[in-house]
């Protein structure tokens, strides 16, 4: 009797629960589609790739692309200007956008709130495309920030065409572009705090900074550090559009990054195998942070990503 | 907007469009021979096109006049795969590569993609067909050039394409601002030969930024392309003039005391690197060379911050016409620059540049050689065509841009460009009839350049008038003069290093130029420190495999 209930009730459990599979397909279908399919071209980074002959009938070369490329004169250079780029995007994009997610919340009038979130979330929707001139326009030698510094007597800066600069140029103006927008994963990890907690704190006498710094912010610490695991998979890309639509080759000493350069040398030069061999390259260093990232959180707070 | 995304997603929205396609189009193809009554033979080509091109109301790069007589001459209909201006186009040609799918015919243009497709084994051999179906007159226009034409796209002794020629367009032109000149009343040129030395070009960038006849905004004495240096002696917007003049001759392979050299690599050329960063120095030259890109520059001219612009005698025809279009008064006069001893210092071209390929699986691959004879001998040599068709009589007087027929390349004698410049002379000056002169577009050029001389200025005279009687007549008399000093140099077939290398050595260069220009690193320690940089990623290696290339 017992288990005939159980079996009729995980049967019908099931049913119900088809749709939910059936929902998933779609994405799954596109998954396997667009990022499982394609791991068969990693073929394409031990072989003399040749079209016309195709992924199976291309000569093997073993390692020479790898070897290749770490013998190229400017790979430690590049490599270093991704992850300098990519960093610097990464901490400042997270820092300013907890800051903003905990200031925002404080905000008590409703219209105010989700104004503010709309206006700093658009920039997210605008490709880099049509960012690049509005960049080069506001920070270009005419633009309007050097007729400013003009204005108060400050020496004009070249921000596109000046290695020192130019680094910071791309840093800030991602941070400013996307921190709107992951500011809304953070925001939701503050309301999902305890309001109890809140108020527990505030009886005990405690200032806005200490309950800041002792309550939301333990709160969301589950949350900041799956969003660092996630993105130190992609410490090895630093944007192309946006650098692509921003550099030249006055700015290459700092500003040409990985996507840039195999971009390049790879794709205009043709050279498809030396290309997959890096990318290739990229996914693993991508995943070997990601698994340690885990390990090292499991280990600090005692919850997995996965 | 800029180079990047959009190119991307078009990339590859025609890389899949070229699978989806491919199919379709081959199975249109009908294979019954050209005798008489055959079905239209369906033909998809690849075309580069150019920007701002006006075409007359309706008329499109796929669907103009010169397409439409082709169509109806070799009963075909001709439909375009993809179009694409410069560069771009270069990476569509690519993308079509690495799909292993190109269209029945397209124009490509570098030896090195060439010999690419060759060992994808895309294209087909056109040896037969180039014997069997070009006109005498086409082949004369090739054996012009000694045979160097043809030998370029002679893989394993196949005819793989069909070459462009490339005539000797003479050096990089300084274009400059007659009527600022005439203005503030500057004559840089006294004896009127046309031939100024580097510093009267110092003398016109500063009193153009003093006197600013333009009254514009952020003047800008002279404004380079952010590559500095070009491979082709007239290169636009490149400092080849200034590096010539100094007898450097950079991107260029030639022998000197019976060593291969690179051009980019010598004295002479850090010479002219330590004028042009001078100049950037004394805020001469635009303070945002490098970040200022090919239509930033010529938006500069068009609005009057800038009045020199260096380029080859035509560019008058495509690029100044967008300073005419804004300012119907604005007159340029051609100069070259001399060097020390007063000469002129300019490099002869490869044989070739922009070849037609056809695709190996396309059934009439006789329609490639057809289409060149069409245009290349019928046009020029048979005017009963012009009477037939009306509206391509319309195209040629009307200066139509010659990138909207269907090959967008040149096939011209080696003399031509003088040889036409003669004739054109004497039609002006009344010695010929217009009926008696044998090239086509000069037999537009003469009534065009006459009008202007008459005042009539409108678009189409302007630049006419600019390209053949002010750029052409300056080349021709520095010719005359025996003021030219000619270099051969070398042009080697891609090397194995050259294939890993080049586009980084490349990438050096240009990173190394421009940082040197800008002063970002000091003239004297970083070109040497370039040169061995240079030498040690590459360079030494590809001198030594073309000199065993030459033995």
């Amino acid at each position: 009797m017992e288990g005939k209930k159980n079996n009729k009730r995980t049967a019908a459990k099931r049913r119900s629960e088809m749709s939910y599979h059936l929902m998933v397909f779609p994405g799954l279908f596109f998954l396997i589609l667009f990022s499982y399919i394609p791991m068969v071209g990693v073929i394409m980074a031990f072989q003399d790739f040749v079209p016309a002959k195709g992924l199976f009938g291309s000569e093997f070369v073993g390692l020479k692309h790898f070897i290749y490329m770490f013998q190229l004169p400017d790979i430690g250079k590049i490599i270093r200007n991704t992850v300098v780029i990519a960093l610097g995007k990464m901490i400042f994009g997270m820092v300013l956008a907890i800051a903003f997610a905990i200031l925002l919340n404080e905000i008590r009038i409703k219209f105010m709130k989700k104004t503010v979130q709309t206006i700093v979330y658009l920039p997210h929707f605008l490709s880099w495309v049509v960012l690049a001139s509005v960049v080069t326009n506001i920070f270009g030698l005419d633009g309007s920030v050097n007729q400013f510094f003009t204005a108060i007597g400050i020496d004009k800066i070249n921000f596109l065409g000046s290695s020192k600069v130019f680094p910071g140029l791309i840093i800030g103006t991602d941070v400013w572009k996307e921190f709107g927008y992951n500011s809304v994963v953070y925001l939701a990890a503050i309301t999902s705090i305890d309001p109890g907690l809140h108020e527990a704190a505030t009886m005990d006498g405690a200032s806005w900074w200490k309950r800041v710094w002792n309550v939301t912010i333990p709160g969301m610490l589950p949350i900041i550090l799956l969003m660092t695991a996630m993105n130190l998979t992609s410490i090895l890309s630093a944007g192309f559009d946006q650098i692509y639509n921003l550099y030249s080759p006055i700015v290459y000493e700092t500003g040409d990054v990985l996507d840039t350069y195999v971009y390049r040398i790879g794709l205009v030069g043709r050279q498809y195998s030396f290309g997959a061999a890096v990318g290739l390259c990229r996914s693993i260093v991508g995943m070997v942070l990601l698994l340690s990232a885990n390990a090292l959180t499991k280990k600090l707070t005692d919850q997995k990503i996965f | 907007m800029r180079k990047g995304f959009l190119t991307k997603v078009t990339g590859v929205a025609v890389a899949v469009s070229l699978l989806l396609m491919g199919t379709a189009c081959s199975s249109q193809d009908t294979s019954s021979d050209a005798t008489g009554e055959r079905e239209a033979i369906h033909v998809s080509v690849g075309r580069q096109t150019l920007q701002n091109v006006t075409f007359p109301d309706g008329d499109n790069y796929e669907d103009n006049a010169y397409v439409r007589m082709t169509e109806k001459e070799l009963n075909i209909d001709i439909t375009d795969e993809f179009e694409a201006n410069g560069e771009d186009y270069d990476r569509q040609v690519s993308l079509a590569l690495s799909a292993g799918d190109i269209p029945d015919m397209m124009k490509i243009g570098s030896l090195d993609t060439l010999k690419e497709l060759y060992e994808n084994d895309l294209i087909a051999d056109l040896t037969q067909v180039y014997e069997e179906y070009a006109s005498d007159y086409l082949k004369s226009l090739y054996d012009s050039y000694d045979g160097r034409a043809l030998a370029n796209v002679t893989l394993d002794g196949k005819m793989m394409a069909l070459p462009g020629t490339n005539g000797d367009n003479g050096p990089s032109i300084a274009w400059i601002r007659r009527d600022w000149l005439e203005q503030i009343g500057l004559d840089i040129d006294e004896d009127q030969d046309g031939c100024i030395k580097i510093e009267d070009l110092e003398t016109v960038a500063k009193e153009f930024m003093s006197k600013n006849p333009a009254n514009a905004d952020n003047v800008v004495g002279i404004a380079f392309a952010p590559w500095l240096t070009s491979g082709d002696p007239d290169g636009t917007f490149s400092m080849n003039s200034i590096a010539y003049a100094l007898g450097a001759f950079p991107k260029t392979w030639m022998e000197k005391d019976g060593k291969v050299i690179y051009g980019s690599t010598t004295e002479e050329m850090k010479q002219a690197l330590s004028v042009v960063s001078g100049w950037f120095r004394e805020g001469i030259l635009d303070p945002q060379v490098g970040t200022r890109t090919w239509d930033d520059i010529t938006a500069l001219l068009a609005n009057g911050q800038c009045g020199i612009a260096f380029g080859t005698w035509h560019i008058p025809g495509w690029l100044l016409s967008n300073v005419y279009a804004l300012n119907d008064q604005a007159t340029f006069e051609p100069y070259v620059v001399e060097d020390a001893n007063g000469m002129i210092n300019c490099k002869h071209n490869d044989a070739t540049g922009g070849y037609i390929v056809v695709k190996k699986e396309f059934s009439n691959p006789e329609l490639a050689i057809q289409i060149a004879n069409l245009f290349y001998d019928t046009l020029v040599n048979d005017t009963s065509l012009l009477d037939k068709y009306p509206e391509v009589k319309d195209y040629v007087t009307n200066g139509v841009d010659g990138s909207s027929r269907p090959f967008n390349i040149e096939i011209n004698s080696y003399t031509s460009l003088l040889d036409d410049y003669t004739e054109m002379m004497k039609g002006i000056n009344n010695e010929l009839e217009l009926e008696e002169v044998s090239v086509l577009e000069t037999r537009t050029n003469i009534p065009a350049i006459q009008r202007y001389l008459e005042g009539d200025v409108d678009a189409d005279n302007w630049s006419r008038y600019h390209c053949r009687l002010k750029g052409v007549g300056l080349i021709q008399s520095v010719t005359e003069n025996n003021k030219f000093a000619w270099v051969t140099p070398i042009f080697p077939k891609t090397t194995t290093t050259m294939e890993t290398n080049w586009a980084n050595l490349e990438k050096l260069e240009e990173e190394a130029f421009i940082r040197i220009v800008t002063g970002d690193i000091d003239v004297e320690s970083g070109f040497e420190q370039f040169v061995t940089d240079w030498n040690a990623q590459g360079g030494a290696q590809i001198i030594k495999e073309i000199s065993e290339q030459l033995q």
